[in-house]
């Protein structure tokens, strides 16, 4: 059955970016209309993105609300869209966090609102693209395609050394993907010459993989994971891959940080669980320890580095690092409890760093600074802002009862557990100091912004949160709870995807199928 | 002599099979007389025959390959028709209508006989059609002085300006130098092919079948290679790509554009047909043939890694946007060459009609979007080229913002960004390289797109992320350039997002003429 509800998805928001076209082109057309037709088609995607749930049910191993058409017949590429459980809360967190930004950008810019308007409908429809593709090459364009946008979203509303982080942004994350086209093309002939169909259609290479009637040499799969690796490390980004991050999130407006950190820093853990556990289990379990290695690094190294940050922006910003190292952690675990927290860490970090740039933006908003030195004592002037930035904040470190902790305790659980390096538990207490440092440089911030004395007068007079700003936390919030005490809705909901790539990663070869390449590779693996 | 003794023991004479050079050539001269006697205001009546001739042109081309049942050679193998030729007329003919489309804005603000450009033009064409066409190394020679002497002219056209003279001067000078080059090397090969009954010969199919019967082998690698370095120059591949950046930064822009698209896009057509279809892959590595084709394609390999790096690391410390975009297009003849590549290393006739075609559809890619990038740098440029350094792009992005953003979407294109051409051009041509095992090529490749990411952005940042301190006025934009946008842009996103119709176009009826041995 073809359904086109995320074909439908996808086109919205470009509908959006043309209608905002076609208005600011008639006569009497006003600036400060553009935000509320953003608004309206984001709002709308999401609307329609809850469909998706609605239809979703209970087990979701197989790809729903597929779309298969033949895209380019010349080499086999194909429109091939579909989700599951991996991609279906991605898909959602994208059309929530959207209509989130668009409001947060209701005063904070001024000019030049119609393309910034367009450019986030655009950057919307890349990144829902990038989670339903389900072809390489599609996969590949709207991946590629999602950095353009953000480029000029950087680069022309960002802070003041814009250019700086826009080139560097581009730059890395472009030259970090190119490999993986590689990569992808490198695969089509592997799929050619062991079918005599070329392709780039993810299911019909995972079904040749699992049938076993396409083996990938470990030489070439040793390579095909490190091209696609690359290009999803920058992106998560994984220490030591992550010098981008901080200037692209401190330089970015506040809209954008809020899209960078919610949903495009997830297009690399995405990447990892679909495409490089999908299609290469064998080298995803030989690279494990090495992954784990600089995800445990990278979650101390970003707390470490967070902790010393004069900038609430960069602060935040560099717990990202830390926190998608548990990310990463929780992946390459290989354990159920882990692969699961860590897909919800995912949907949880978009959640509660999606609103800490939020509160950030907010009192840059009002005091045009970010240094921590020159906000204290907001808990006088500015009480509700201080507790919901508290609480945002709490769920960022992981309190129980918030977000936080269920991703984190999950991904804790699944390493402790994990077979895939030796001495996990070794990694694991390493890894939970990071929740410790995370309570440390968060709660030490809370003292020095909202709480202790107030260092300026002019802190005296700022007005707390407005309707617009209530509405725009409100969402997060309640989702923070909500996903800090019942995350019953969302596991249920991924456990059999997460499943079903676990068992292929690391029992790549059914019961029954011919186990040609079985011996040498395992011992390879071990 | 040869030729009408030919003529008198077998006319094969087929006016069909050359209706598209047929028609431009008469319009050709037909734009010349109505150039001498029409009055001042008639200037359109001249481009607007041009363009008529060209799409007249194109639509022969196109029935040629979708209805036309009959031979598919002529004039004694002279000419031939297969889908290398039918894509790259196409080619020619969307080069030429844009040139004609962004030239008539530059002719109207330079105050130039328009006229005499569009009859040179049409001349120009006519000349890379020929050399698309040609099944023999004399018509390849024909189509190409046909086309240089069109475009020498063309290069010095505002007179009055020293620039665009060296430009002209430089430019005839390396040019016939090459020439000179293409035209020993078949002279050698003429001289290679000799066996002990028969003479010497032309014809790319018949020195295929010739090559292991060579009486003095060396004389045929020598002629070869006289003939990559004539090629090497006219598509401006390092290390004999140094005349190009002069060239382009003093020629009017529009006849930049051209020269980066049209004529380059010709070399690579009788290029390949010289070297894929006359020294085909031999089944005996050993023989003559295929020591000839394992030497050429080894040289050519190398040379396509060096022409990319070349082009795109010399096109970062740029300051002039013309030079910047002569260095890009030097890079993308490198990329162009991978395909060629893997077209020489393809071992059966369907995967080397596909890496011909993929190299087809490369260089439509990039001509569609390099005419679009030059137009814009026309309008910007002004009266005299003025206004061509990066400094003078500062800050219009928001000013101008119909020409900033179709700019940017050029520069992605020309970067390789998804959903623009330029990236499926290149997914064709490494696709293919990939499926012959060049997957190094491919890499060095790759690197270089994130090379030339530098560049391209820095324009795109100049644009929109700087301010402006002096004051700009926008230029008009005239409704013939943005035809000529509206063309490119869509294009682009044609190109880029459905390229399946033109590839199966362009791939529909393989080369008859080859012959593996």
């Amino acid at each position: 059955m073809q359904s086109h509800l995320l074909t439908i998805l996808i086109l919205l928001p470009v509908i959006g970016a043309g209608t905002t076209v076609i208005y600011s082109l008639t006569p009497g057309a006003r600036e400060s209309h553009l935000r509320w037709i953003a608004l309206a088609f984001t709002t709308l995607s999401f609307l329609v993105s809850l469909l998706l749930i609605q239809g979703a049910g209970g087990g979701l191993a197989a790809f729903r609300f597929a779309e298969n058409y033949s895209w380019i017949t010349a080499i086999g590429a194909r429109y091939h869209l579909g989700v599951d459980g991996i991609s279906l809360w991605l898909v959602l967190l994208t059309t929530l966090l959207m209509p989130i930004a668009i409001l947060s950008s209701w005063t904070a810019i001024a000019q030049r609102q119609l393309t910034y308007f367009v450019l986030m409908l655009l950057l919307e429809s890349a990144m829902i693209g990038v989670f339903v593709s389900l072809d390489l090459l599609l996969f590949y364009l709207f991946f590629e395609a999602s950095l353009v946008p953000m480029f000029f979203l950087i680069g022309v509303w960002g802070g003041e050394r814009r250019i700086y982080a826009a080139v560097k942004f581009f730059i890395y994350t472009a030259v970090g993907s190119l490999l993986m086209l590689v990569g992808i093309i490198a695969l089509y002939f592997i799929h050619q010459t062991a079918t005599g169909i070329g392709t780039f259609d993810y299911v019909v290479l995972t079904e040749t993989l699992r049938t076993n009637v396409m083996a990938i040499s470990p030489r070439a799969e040793f390579w095909l994971f490190l091209a696609f690796a690359l290009a999803f490390c920058i992106k998560v980004p994984l220490w030591p891959l992550h010098t981008w991050l901080p200037d692209a999130h401190t330089e970015a407006p506040t809209a954008g940080s809020v899209i960078l950190a919610g949903v495009l820093l997830k297009m690399g853990t995405y990447g990892l669980l679909r495409f490089n556990f999908g299609l290469f289990p064998n080298a995803s379990r030989q690279f494990a320890p090495l992954m784990i290695t600089l995800a445990v690094i990278g979650i101390i190294y970003g707390a470490l580095v967070a902790m010393v940050q004069p900038d609430v922006k960069r602060l935040v910003a560099y717990s990202s690092v830390s926190h998608m190292g548990f990310v990463v952690l929780g992946l390459f675990s290989f354990t159920e409890q882990g692969m699961q927290g860590a897909l919800y860490q995912m949907l949880s970090h978009g959640v509660s760093t999606g609103a800490l740039f939020l509160f950030v933006g907010m009192i840059y908003e009002r005091r045009h600074t970010r240094m921590i030195s020159d906000f204290g004592g907001l808990a006088r002037p500015m009480p509700w802002f201080s507790a919901l930035f508290v609480i945002a904040s709490l769920s960022s470190i992981g309190l129980p009862f918030l977000n936080g902790f269920v991703g984190e305790f999950l991904i804790m659980l699944g390493s402790w557990t994990s077979s895939a390096v030796q001495h996990a538990w070794i990694v694991t207490m390493l890894a939970g100091t990071g929740v410790i440092w995370a309570a440390v440089y968060m709660l030490w911030m809370l003292q020095r912004v909202v709480f202790g004395t107030k260092t300026s007068e002019a802190n005296a007079k700022l007005s707390d949160l407005n309707l617009r700003e209530f509405a725009l936390v409100l969402p997060l919030m309640v989702l923070m709870l909500f996903m800090g005490v019942y995350p019953g809705p969302f596991l249920s909901r991924t456990r059999a995807s997460i499943e079903a790539t676990r068992r292929f990663l690391v029992n790549p070869r059914p019961a029954g199928a011919p186990d040609v390449a079985k011996g040498p590779r395992d011992n390879q693996s071990r | 002599m040869s030729l009408i003794a030919l003529q008198a023991t077998n006319p094969d004479i087929n006016l069909t099979l050359i209706a598209p050079e047929l028609i431009i050539g008469i319009a050709g001269v037909l734009v010349m007389m109505i150039d001498a006697f029409a009055r001042r205001g008639q200037r359109w009546l001249t481009g607007g025959l041009s363009i008529v001739a060209l799409i007249a042109a194109g639509g022969a081309s196109i029935w040629l390959g979708a209805g036309w049942r009959g031979a598919r050679s002529a004039f004694n193998g002279m000419i031939v028709l297969d889908d290398l030729r039918l894509s790259f007329t196409l080619i020619f003919v969307v080069v030429s209508i844009l040139t004609i489309l962004i030239a008539a804005a530059w002719i109207d603000i330079e105050k130039l006989p328009a006229g005499e450009f569009h009859a040179l033009l049409l001349f120009a064409t006519c000349g890379m059609m020929l050399m698309a066409s040609a099944g023999d190394l004399v018509i390849v020679f024909l189509g190409l002085e046909i086309l240089s002497i069109a475009t020498y002219v063309m290069a010095g056209f505002r007179r009055t300006d020293v620039r665009s003279n060296e430009s002209s001067l430089k430019y005839f000078i390396l040019g016939s130098f090459a020439s000179a080059f293409l035209l020993y090397g078949i002279a050698l090969i003429y001289g290679a092919t000799a066996t002990a009954t028969l003479p010497g010969t032309t014809n790319i199919a018949t020195i295929a079948g010739r090559l292991n019967h060579s009486l003095y082998p060396p004389l045929l690698l020598a002629g070869a290679a006289m003939l990559l370095v004539g090629f090497g120059f006219k598509i401006a591949t390092a290390p004999f790509h140094v005349w190009t950046p002069d060239v382009y930064e003093g020629a009017p822009t529009p006849v930049t554009a051209f020269m980066a698209a049209g004529p380059k896009a010709a070399g690579f057509a009788s290029f390949m047909r010289v070297f894929v279809f006359g020294f085909p892959i031999a089944t005996a590595a050993a023989s003559t043939a295929g020591y000839t084709h394992k030497s050429w394609l080894g040289t050519l390999a190398i040379m396509a890694a060096l022409t990319m790096s070349v082009g795109n690391i010399v096109a970062i410390v740029q300051n002039n946007v013309k030079r910047m975009l002569a260095y890009s297009s030097i890079a993308h003849a490198g990329y162009a060459l991978v395909g060629f590549v893997a077209a020489g290393a393809a071992t059966d006739a369907e995967q080397r009609s596909a890496a011909l075609t993929s190299v087809a559809f490369y260089l439509l890619t990039y001509a569609v979007m390099n005419m679009g990038a030059f137009a814009i740098v026309t309008l910007i440029a002004r009266g005299n080229d003025r206004r061509t350094a990066v400094e003078d792009y500062n800050g219009i992005g928001f000013l101008s913002p119909v020409l900033a953003f179709s700019l940017s979407l050029f520069l992605l294109s020309l970067l390789g960004m998804p959903l623009t051409a330029g990236f499926m051009g290149k997914v064709m041509v490494f696709t293919t390289a990939v499926r012959q095992g060049y997957l190094w090529l491919v890499v060095i490749g790759v690197l270089n797109t994130a090379v030339s990411a530098y560049y391209y952005l820095r324009l795109i940042i100049v644009m929109f992320f700087r301010e402006r301190n002096t004051p700009w006025d926008a230029p008009r934009l005239p409704v013939s350039v943005a035809l000529a946008l509206v063309i490119t842009i869509a294009g682009v996103f044609y190109l880029g997002l459905f390229p399946g119709r033109v590839l199966n176009a362009f791939g529909a009826h393989p080369s008859i003429s080859l012959s593996i041995r």
